[in-house]
């Protein structure tokens, strides 16, 4: 435009060793990504009880690590327990936080930003700073050792994001919308069903597939609120599974995986949600 | 805005208007009662907890303040959290380095072309592949790395190839070195949120300042530090932000790699809360130690996002 | 204006709910509940076996196995009665034990662990002493089994409380791989401490790991202990484990012990990666010719005789003088009854089943040393060793209590004191001193 042709030839050529230079450096960081998971990866192919050293290609590839941890150590029943956990946090979280952050943000609601701000204030809040009484608390009203209890807790814990998350977004949407669904007589629950719902559902998504990360990766207040060896969810039992059974490297590779497995698949399968949630949320301090 | 004020303008001072402002609040009230039942009221309780000495069974006994000093002159308490402020140092900086490091060189053909080439091609593979580390549970994480600090781990086995044998050692068992290998698992897990951040923060930058600084004559370096740099504040703010909570609340990581050794080196309070109060019966102590904790971070975020705030004005 | 009004107005009585609801949630109470003195503190002293049918719940972290077989035989023999085993992971267990049998859902019966003497001074396990008598336990147990579960200290002028009965026992010593032994020119056990010194440092001149330690976990202080039960008189040791008054761990002979310990990591005989590597894998490790010595249990004669076959030797930390009193340490897996139980008798028949040569059958099978040696043949091989030094602790009257035991917050000093004295980050005066001060805050200096 203002350039001069030389400039811009000049200009091009930097581009090209740049981009060079660039995937050069985007290929570097992948292989720092990919070389822990691919090793993990390569020694659960290992004959089982085999002791593993650094990173060695498979004589032959066999299941049967993953086929011993799923069924012998009892990765199946940890896999249940957590996938029961989360199915009963994403729903839940997504209908309470939808219904308060539509309360909250397109409704003018007296003290509606100090509750707002309640809300926000629970962002930075450390499971270190609740778990204490939570096992206490909870034990006396029968809530540990059972799915119930883990749920809520989780459900609190991300209250706080999952209202802002939504709150925002319909704070975004035109309120005109809004506007005209009531002067067409529409009820409050109808304007939220019929005209900002169907415009939610991306946000919604992204805050479901969240919610699922965050329930699915939990560690600490399972570890605390769940002493049932039968009811403990997979991360919790891959901690325990460490301290019992580590000489066996490629079985522990395998439920290593195997606990890695779900996440990765609705991390692939949602992966425009998920960045979009982890850059955008990411905003939410 | 314009919503809030047309609201605020039909309203007016009847009573009957304000009640239905208030009905809004039924829809506010099922995640409120979790929300104060499952998360404040636990919260108030571990501050109500604290100022007892109590074993978790017996009846407490009143200790006032009395766990709290112990919080800042217990040696084991104080050095958790300086552990903690360590790892700030590989969980934040760190990252945040390496991003800025990433964006500065990734951003460049934007900057010389002003804007044009800025979208590189197959970069969703890329950002698919950092950000994993990011999604996946930190337990397993943790177990990875555990392995692969072994002693005839990856890690010491590369050193053996390259022929720095001499340097392979235990690292999780290493008194020096622990610490450094627990940090170092947090930089890998959250450098590609940093970069990522940055990267998406540098593409909403208007390429006209890039001109104007062109056109002062500034080169790659000052172009990042004078344009770049200054308008990623708001990045850099939430990166620092999620980065130091990490930092100071980890648990999972510590639990899985080293237990907190050895010795006491990779102690951090997290882990402390959960051995105190259920495993040694300082339930009063182990409350103490988190809401320090929470206050802690609570004062670390409060003085990140005022100097962000500030700067920008 | 108008949104400030109405916003102050509301304010004030959310402000009161919130308050009122915070203030019921905390009870305005002190947390926790005293001990209820109606409950029975002791057994009835008969031992009739009630005809009823009735179900025992017995909450337990060891040998889950081992339990099950016990509770099949147990209800074969008497088939009106029925064990019901609960399962909890040892780590999850010492944290919820004390919960677990303060609450009015306790189980009738409970594996005995760490902190059980506080359970038994709040009155929530049963004092098993009329059984003793009137089953003649004395006879059937070992004394230092029996002693170790025997309550003393503040409760010692009370009388000789029993809180626990054993199944199967524990001990700690010395695995060694006989092929590299011969190697370093070693063709038997060491007799003495110092004959253990040279042979260490033979292994060391021959270029091959003296001793495998995992002390990421618990065989550091397993290891110290070892050095510990030779130098410092067991009565005095059990008395600082168990509280007794005025009790210290600062002596001459810990400091000692220590201090040797200190000198073997300073030499290179100890694994240099012990301090990163968990007991599992040190034992992994020997296994695979790492290491000639490993410090460790009876728990891994089982694996390591599968493993190495008759490569494998077992013998005791020896102590400074060739028959010396034979001293180790070790436990049972044992188990109390709950004070809120409703059968004491038929818990009571379980308890004494628990010396039946059928259930040490199982013990033994198991992989525990049994109570009653003579009740299993001796095995061979390294497993044969065990036994046989086993015995002669018992004979001794030399089996300690882990150091672990003396309270709920000792494990940890323990094992990252060990873990710093390996490094030579911390001197063996700071270490004790350490381990002192958690005893007094267990037990009160002042007594």
């Amino acid at each position: 435009m203002r350039r001069g042709g030389a400039g811009v030839n000049q200009a091009a050529g930097a581009y090209r060793t740049e981009r060079w230079s660039g995937y050069v450096l985007l290929t570097a960081g992948a292989v720092a990504v990919v070389v822990p998971f691919l090793s993990v990866f390569l020694a659960s192919m290992q004959p089982s009880g085999e002791p593993v050293v650094g990173m060695e290609w498979p004589q032959h590839w066999s299941l049967d690590n993953y086929r011993q941890a799923w069924t012998v150590a009892g990765f199946s029943s940890l896999m249940r327990s957590s996938a029961l956990i989360a199915v009963g946090v994403v729903p839940a979280s997504l209908v309470l936080a939808g219904l308060a952050g539509y309360a909250l943000g397109t409704m003018r609601l007296p003290g509606g930003d100090g509750v707002a701000a309640l809300f926000v204030a629970g962002l930075t809040i450390p499971v270190e700073l609740i778990v204490v009484p939570l096992y206490f608390d909870l034990r006396s009203i029968g809530l540990t050792d059972s799915y119930l209890g883990v749920i809520l807790v989780e459900i609190a814990l991300f209250l706080p994001f999952s209202v802002f998350w939504m709150r925002t977004h319909f704070r975004t949407t035109p309120p005109e919308l809004v506007e005209a669904a009531r002067i067409d007589g529409a009820s409050s629950w109808t304007v939220l069903f019929r005209v900002l719902l169907p415009l939610a559902r991306p946000a919604l998504t992204t805050l479901g597939v969240l919610v699922f990360m965050w329930s699915w990766n939990q560690f600490l207040l399972v570890l605390v609120l769940i002493q049932d060896a039968t009811k403990r969810t997979a991360p919790a039992g891959l901690g325990f599974f460490v301290g019992q059974n580590n000489t066996d490297v490629p079985m522990l590779a395998a439920g290593t995986i195997l606990v890695m497995l779900p996440i990765t698949i609705v991390y692939v399968l949602f992966q425009r949600s998920f960045v979009a949630g982890l850059l955008q949320g990411a905003f939410k301090g | 805005m314009t919503a809030a004020a047309g609201q605020r303008a039909r309203r007016g001072r009847g009573g009957r208007r304000a009640g239905r402002a208030w009905r809004g609040y039924l829809y506010v009230l099922p995640a409120a009662a979790v929300y104060l039942a499952f998360a404040v009221l636990p919260a108030l309780h571990t501050a109500y907890l604290s100022l007892f000495e109590w074993d978790g069974v017996t009846l407490g006994e009143w200790a006032g303040l009395r766990n709290y000093r112990e919080v800042f002159t217990d040696p084991a308490l104080r050095g958790a959290v300086f552990n903690a402020l360590v790892l700030v140092v590989f969980f934040a900086l760190l990252p945040i380095l390496a991003g800025l490091v990433m964006t500065g060189l990734l951003s460049l053909p934007r900057a010389s072309l002003g804007g044009a080439g800025s979208r590189r091609r197959g970069l969703g593979v890329y950002r698919l592949l950092f950000m994993l580390p990011q999604v996946v549970p930190l337990v397993a994480v943790g177990v990875t790395w555990r392995w692969l600090y072994g002693e005839d781990g990856l890690i010491n086995e590369t050193l053996g190839g390259i022929g720095l044998g001499g340097w392979a050692r235990p690292w999780l068992g290493d008194f020096d070195w622990a610490l450094v290998a627990v940090g170092l698992v947090g930089t890998w897990v959250l450098s590609g949120l940093c970069m990522m951040l940055f990267l998406a923060g540098v593409h909403k930058i208007d390429p006209q300042l890039y001109e104007a600084a062109r056109l002062d004559g500034a080169g790659p370096v000052r172009e990042f530090v004078s344009v770049t740099l200054p308008q990623l504040r708001g990045e850099l703010a939430v990166a620092l932000t999620v980065t130091t909570v990490a930092a100071l609340a980890s648990f999972d990581i510590v639990y899985v790699t080293t237990g907190g050794g050895p010795g006491e080196e990779t102690t951090v309070p997290g882990l402390l809360v959960y051995k105190l109060a259920f495993t040694d019966g300082k339930v009063g102590l182990a409350s103490a130690l988190g809401v320090v904790l929470s206050l802690l971070i609570l004062g670390l975020v409060y003085v990140i996002n005022r100097l962000s705030r500030t700067e920008r004005t | 204006m108008d949104g400030h009004g109405i916003a102050a107005r509301t304010r004030a009585p959310v402000f009161l709910a919130l308050l009122a609801v915070l203030v019921t949630a905390c009870g305005a109470l002190t947390p926790g509940t005293a001990a209820d003195p109606d409950r029975p503190r002791t057994v009835p002293s008969q031992t009739a076996v009630p005809q009823e049918d009735i179900t025992l719940s017995l909450t337990f972290a060891d040998a889950p196995a081992l339990v099950d077989a016990l509770a099949a035989a147990f209800h074969k023999r008497h088939p009106h009665l029925t064990i019901e085993p609960r399962y909890t992971q040892f780590a999850d267990y010492v944290k919820s034990i004390k919960l677990t049998m303060a609450s009015d859902t306790a189980p009738d019966l409970a594996q005995f662990a760490v902190g059980m003497d506080d359970i038994a001074a709040r009155g929530d396990i049963l004092d098993l002493g009329p059984y003793r008598d009137a089953y003649g336990w004395r006879k059937k147990f070992p004394a230092a089994a029996l002693d170790q579960l025997t309550g003393s200290g503040e409760r010692a002028a009370e009388g000789d409380h029993l809180y626990g009965v054993p199944a199967g026992l524990s001990m700690t010593g010395i695995y060694y791989n006989k092929e590299l032994a011969r190697k370093a020119g070693i063709t038997r056990p060491p007799r003495t401490l110092a004959e253990f010194d040279r042979q260490l440092a033979a292994v060391k001149k021959a270029g091959m790991t003296p001793l495998s330690v995992g002390a990421l976990d618990s065989g550091g202080l397993h290891l110290w202990a070892a050095l510990l039960n030779n130098a410092m008189e067991p009565e005095k040791y059990r008395a600082w484990v168990k509280g007794a008054e005025g009790a210290t761990i600062e002596t001459e002979e810990a400091l000692a012990a220590t201090a040797k310990l200190v000198e073997w990591s300073r030499k290179g005989y100890v694994d240099e990666a012990a301090g990163g590597t968990t007991q599992n894998d040190s034992t992994g490790a020997f296994v695979r010719g790492r290491g000639v010595f490993l410090i460790n249990g009876n728990w891994a004669a089982g694996q390591l005789s599968e493993a190495m076959g008759k490569k494998a030797g077992f013998f005791l930390m020896p102590a400074a003088h060739e028959g010396a009193r034979a001293v180790s340490s070790g436990f049972s897996v044992s188990y109390a009854i709950s004070s809120r139980t409703r059968h004491p008798r038929a818990a009571g028949a379980f308890l004494d089943f628990l010396a039946s040569k059928e259930a040490q059958k199982i013990v033994a099978a198991n992989g525990f040393l049994a109570v009653d040696e003579e009740a299993v043949p001796t095995p061979k091989g390294v497993l044969g060793d065990v036994a046989r030094a086993h015995r002669r602790v018992t004979d001794d009257d030399g089996m300690n209590h882990f150091p672990d035991f003396t309270a709920p917050g000792m494990l940890d000093p323990l094992r990252a004191g060990v873990q710093k004295l390996l490094a030579g980050r911390t001197t063996p005066e700071a270490y004790l001193a350490s381990l002192q001060d958690v005893w007094d805050e267990q037990y009160g200096s002042g007594r």
